[in-house]
């Protein structure tokens, strides 16, 4: 069992990595709707390895720092319901990691707030696992 | 017409957590944070409540309590991480009470009991439902096989396990039929599992607050209250959980409207705004709904429910009349 979570862990790290590259690459051809989908994909929740949701964290915040401010709503309400849901994690995050960035962040609260409600922030606050 | 007269034998500060009432052999059972639980039978001939202690062994708050369909036992869920299935021996005219502890590992928010009987579903702080078998020799159960029971089970069997939800599991309720288990959680998240499909768990995150408890319609409706104040219906189509409606017809505000004369006033008074600054809400209910209680049913259909909340008011709301009032409205 301990075998089978070490593989899974290296799949995560890996996985994390090549999605920062796919999404620089998208970010350089401004498809920033689609950078911030993969983005949020699959999220190394829970990972043993802090470095590993560092990682995916400055990935996530490379992507919010693309967009112009009008833009972020049409982006937003694109997201699914999960997506959103993964989006508001990385922002409280956000707020606690680096809070130079508040304003930028605040302006995504606004948006994913009025997509996923007060029942997305909810999730945020118990969750356990640290995103 | 009598309210329980006898002096409640509760040690100051503790409260009284749950409440339930068994309409066949007319008793109720209470819990307290006191770690007890009376039995009340009606004395016709000192026209007053009569409380029976029942020895729980447990040493934390006992935070809610049913009796089960038969009403000949009843299980109390509490702090002390497990959950006490009490029933009368005869013998010794006193309440006995056993435990089912593996595998809780928090405090129990929520009980509710199968059709059956002897099948129990709790929610608890460890974001877990489950379900177990409380079969006892002692009372002559004679459990079956079925898809929530796949072999004979004693009592305290764990049957089923559910980890869908990411917080409290805060309501916990079987279809009429047993068939489905729906729970709610603090992650504002509805699940339900059909018993021959344990594996699927359709599951609904919401953009409201989360709720805290949950009421069958139908075999194949939920209705739920809690921290939004109003109690609101999801529908189950094939393996989803869908929006139904929100059941609190907005009603008009009760002081009628404001006078031409007193809006004038207020305009003058505050400024200029004229929406009225009150912190009344357009729900019925003005704090979040605590509980919901099925109070008529015809056959697997839900007529009547009533609701309490921390506005300390108890609501009776009619199905039939939501029905006619709220439009597309199925149950």
């Amino acid at each position: 069992k301990q075998w089978y979570q070490r593989r899974l862990a290296i799949t995560a790290g890996q996985e994390v990595t090549e999605r920062a590259a796919e999404v620089k690459k998208l970010l350089n051809l401004t498809k920033n709707k689609d950078a911030l989908k993969l983005a949020l994909q699959n999220p190394p929740i829970g990972h043993q390895d802090p470095s590993v949701k560092e990682q995916n964290y400055e990935t996530v915040l490379s992507v919010l720092k693309a967009f112009r401010t009008p833009e972020i709503d049409a982006a937003v309400g694109e997201l699914s319901d999960a997506d959103v849901d993964v989006l508001m994690k990385y922002l409280y995050k956000g707020f606690s990691n680096s809070p130079d960035k508040a304003a930028a962040l605040l302006l995504w609260h606004e948006k994913a707030v009025k997509k996923g409600g007060v029942g997305c922030v909810i999730r945020v606050m118990v969750d356990r696992k640290g995103i | 017409s009598s309210g329980i007269n006898a002096e409640w034998p509760l040690r100051p500060g503790e409260r009284v957590l749950s409440v339930d009432w068994a309409p066949k052999t007319n008793r109720i059972v209470t819990c307290a944070g006191d770690r007890n639980a009376y039995v009340w039978n009606w004395d016709a001939e000192k026209a007053e409540w009569k409380a029976s202690l029942v020895l729980l062994r447990i040493e934390r708050a006992a935070t809610y309590v049913r009796w089960s369909p038969n009403e000949d036992r009843f299980a109390v869920g509490s702090g002390a991480r497990l959950l006490s299935i009490c029933y009368y021996d005869e013998e010794h005219d006193w309440w006995v009470s056993k435990h089912i502890k593996k595998p809780i590992r928090s405090t129990i928010l929520c009980v509710d009991w199968h059709p059956n009987n002897y099948i129990v579903a709790i929610g608890s702080c460890d974001f877990k439902c489950r379900v177990f078998s409380s079969a006892l020799k002692e009372l002559d159960d004679k459990p079956e096989v079925s898809p929530w029971m796949a072999k004979l089970s004693k009592f305290s069997t764990l049957l089923a396990e559910f980890d869908t939800s990411d917080g409290w599991v805060h309501g916990v309720k079987f279809s009429p039929s047993g068939d489905k288990l729906a729970w709610v959680s603090h992650d504002s998240s509805i699940n339900v599992v059909d018993m021959n499909t344990q594996d699927k768990v359709s599951r609904i995150v919401m953009a409201s607050l989360p709720l805290n408890s949950v009421i069958w319609g139908s075999e194949s409706s939920v209705i739920c209250g809690g921290h939004d104040c109003y109690p609101v219906l999801y529908n189950l189509v094939g393996d989803n959980v869908v929006f139904g409606a929100k059941l609190d017809v907005n009603n008009k505000k009760a002081d009628g409207g404001i006078s031409a004369m007193a809006r004038f006033k207020m305009m003058d008074s505050r400024g200029g705004a004229e929406k009225d600054n009150s912190t009344k809400l357009d729900t019925t209910h003005q704090n979040a709904i605590k509980e919901l209680r099925v109070t008529k049913m015809a056959g697997a259909q839900l007529k009547q429910f009533s609701s309490v909340g921390k506005d300390g008011k108890l609501v009776i709301w009619d199905v039939d009349a939501l029905v006619a009032a709220i439009q597309g409205l199925k149950l």
